[in-house]
């Protein structure tokens, strides 16, 4: 529990530092260990399959992908991030913490466990039986990406 | 629901906190795209925490499976947006987009 608790504040640390870090290659590398302590969080749940991909999907093609496009646009001029924002964040994150605080003390056992039927099979199983439209809809969005990528790099003729 | 499942809650909303208040503050369009992945983890902890809790963990993986092939097509075209704009404006910010004059 106490592992458990330290991997979840290591992954909230680190998505905030991925957001307020000024260096953006650093903020991607953040972005890169809290996807790796999230792999970690779903291995020690149990759910292998999911930390897997979390690992080796978002902690690495994602984040090369960010890193490829923070290398390609370093020419563009700087932004100039509002100070305000950055000061008052830590104030608002307390306060949110706070509040988060006190709505699941509120919240203990009042949310009902619905009742659920046992699952059984493995996770193939429940993967291409049970959830076969999925599988479709990834084929799908999988191409759409990689046309629109290909339109959005297109080389342009010369009369264009 | 478990006890466990309530400090997934907690540690997710906090994942989304820190990301929407990104979204509505910061101005740089790779910053902005990095705080939609932070809150998409959020989801996707609470998605992994609630099949935990509830039994159903294959499930939850396989939707958590399924967002992160979306998450990854998502990102390579919205990255080839951002190289193309920057290619147009010159600059990360975002408020350069407000201008409708090509």
């Amino acid at each position: 529990m106490i592992v458990q608790t330290a991997l979840l504040i290591g992954l909230v640390l680190f998505s905030v530092l991925a957001v307020f870090l000024k260096d953006l290659i650093r903020a991607a590398i953040s972005l890169a260990v809290a996807s790796l302590l999230l792999g970690i969080i779903f291995f020690r749940l149990g759910a292998s399959y999911a930390g897997v991909f979390e690992i080796s999907v978002v902690a690495g093609l994602i984040t090369v992908l960010f890193i490829l496009t923070i290398a390609l646009t370093n020419k563009a001029e700087e932004v100039r991030e509002s100070r305000l924002a950055n000061v008052i964040f830590p104030l608002f994150f307390v306060v949110f913490i706070a509040i988060d605080a006190l709505v699941m003390k509120g919240l203990l056992q009042k949310i009902p466990a619905l009742p659920s039927g046992p699952e059984s099979g493995t996770f193939g199983e429940v993967l291409w039986k049970g959830r076969t439209l999925d599988l479709v809809g990834q084929i799908a969005v999988i191409l759409a990406g990689v046309f629109s990528v290909l339109a959005l790099f297109r080389k342009r003729d010369k009369h264009d | 629901m478990t006890n466990t499942w309530y400090l997934y809650l907690f540690f997710s909303a906090a994942l989304l906190g820190a990301g929407l208040y990104a979204l509505l503050a910061k101005r740089n369009l790779v910053r902005l795209f990095i705080a939609i992945e932070v809150i998409g983890k959020g989801v996707s902890l609470l998605l992994v925490a609630t099949g935990f809790a509830k039994g159903n963990l294959l499930a939850a993986q396989a939707m958590v499976v399924t967002y992160i092939v979306i998450e990854v097509s998502l990102v390579a075209t919205a990255l080839a947006i951002i190289i193309n704009i920057t290619r147009h404006t010159k600059s990360l910010d975002v408020r350069k987009l407000a201008r409708l004059k090509g």
